[in-house]
């Protein structure tokens, strides 16, 4: 029965691919596809029938169907078009073949769908598979993109070391934000560490816990932490939430955590010209060269 | 097993080089706390770079010898905790709270020399 099913299958291939595009032409009007443009979408739809046929007839390779779906794939084409195509294509298969059976009784049905079934079925199977390959690979490539972001350090001095933090934290980031914070410090050789969460959205307990914990560690290893970059809803709700960060200094802007990172380290930033003085210069030489004259510098006391 | 304590000037150092086990830390306190004793010295460094694991029985002798020391009138300094260490005591919920640290020797010997000279 099966080779029968699969020989009518064959014998009309015809006129199942020419129902089957009637009636793809049909969904892409009402559907995801409209913006392809019809020759490309033709072309597509070509091969699809002629790889379904190919492995139906059992000549065509598996290589053939993964050819196709990484194009599928490439071109950015949703998976409910292999899908709507398949599904489609098992009902026209269907109607052709009980056409060719003169007499139709429930079991003679029944056998030709599970039939039609286990022909389609492969395919499906296949197709989907490389759609959601395709889906893991993109997804572990924006994981690792993500955590290459999560938790930069920046040494902007000797002995002081800055850390922007955006984007929400969860435990597993804060793990991460943990580490590269301990080694950083060794590595920088960093006395104050600026933890900046100007770009956190939420501080609940939970960043809040980790964010302590964090602090505490960097203390352990001999170094101080400063948290800058708290806006005023998030002081708002770590009051709210009842946490203490009181034994941390906290500051509202990247700006001011600097200049007290700078009094702990013994520093200040000295201006070596003041403006009144630049511009008794530049008034004074009428050809006076418009250099930048307030270079500031910073000297250790 | 003992540790060395190395006196300099009116400071006392310590290099604990080997994995820490109870008895050995309970050995070094009276150690130090004696060597205080005899050497009249008002500032300790205990460096602990070499040291890979702490445990909570390790961390709450160093403590104990440090407010120990502090009552005799010596200041000290715990030097060189390990990323690792520190990450591990943290989640142990250990957090040596009135405890100094700093990042290496010199540090160390600064801050104590910073903390004494005042």
């Amino acid at each position: 029965m099966n080779r029968d099913l699969r020989n009518i299958i064959i014998e009309h291939n015809d006129a199942i691919i020419q129902n089957w595009s009637k009636e793809i032409n049909k969904l892409k009007e009402q559907n995801y596809t409209s913006d392809i443009s019809d020759e490309l979408y033709e072309h597509n739809n070509q091969e699809f029938v002629n790889v379904i046929i190919h492995s139906i007839k059992g000549t065509g390779s598996t290589k053939l169907v993964k050819d196709f779906s990484d194009r599928i794939i490439q071109l950015g084409w949703p998976l409910s078009y292999i899908t709507d195509g398949l599904l489609v294509f098992r009902r026209v298969a269907t109607n052709i073949i009980l056409k060719q059976v003169d007499h139709v009784d429930s079991n003679t049905a029944n056998e030709v769908l599970r039939n039609i079934d286990s022909l389609v079925e492969p395919i499906i199977r296949q197709l989907v598979n490389e759609y959601s390959v395709s889906w893991e690979h993109v997804v572990s490539l924006q994981r690792i993109a993500l955590q290459e972001l999560s938790a930069p350090l920046i040494p902007v001095m000797d002995n002081i070391t800055i850390m922007p933090l955006i984007g929400t934290i969860d435990t597993e980031r804060a793990k991460f934000i943990m580490e590269n914070l301990l080694d950083g410090v060794m590595r920088h050789n960093a006395e104050v560490v600026l933890i900046d969460i100007t770009g956190v959205p939420v501080v609940d307990t939970m960043v809040a816990h980790h964010l302590f914990q964090a602090t505490e560690a960097v203390r352990l290893l001999g170094a101080k932490c400063i948290l800058v970059g708290i806006r005023p809803e998030i002081a708002q709700t770590i009051v709210n939430l009842g946490i203490n960060f009181s034994n941390l200094p906290t500051k509202s802007t990247l700006k001011k955590g600097f200049m007290l990172a700078l009094e702990i380290t013994n520093k200040s930033i000295v201006e070596m010209n003041n403006k009144s003085q630049t511009l008794d210069e530049l008034l004074g030489k009428s050809t006076g060269s418009e250099e930048d004259h307030e270079n500031t510098d910073l000297k250790t006391t | 097993m003992r540790i060395p304590i190395l006196k300099l000037h009116n400071y006392l150092l310590i290099s604990i080089q080997t994995e820490l086990d109870d008895q050995t830390a309970i050995n070094f306190q009276e150690d130090l706390l004696r060597e205080i004793h005899t050497t009249e010295a008002t500032g300790v460094v205990i460096d602990l770079t070499s040291v890979e694991v702490i445990d909570s029985f390790i961390a709450k002798v160093l403590g104990d010898v440090v407010s120990m020391s502090d009552l005799m009138g010596a200041k000290v300094v715990l030097t060189g905790i390990q990323p690792a260490v520190a990450m591990t005591l943290i989640e142990l919920g250990i957090h040596l709270q009135n405890v100094p640290t700093a990042l290496d020797l010199e540090q160390g010997l600064l801050k104590l020399h910073q903390e004494m000279g005042e």
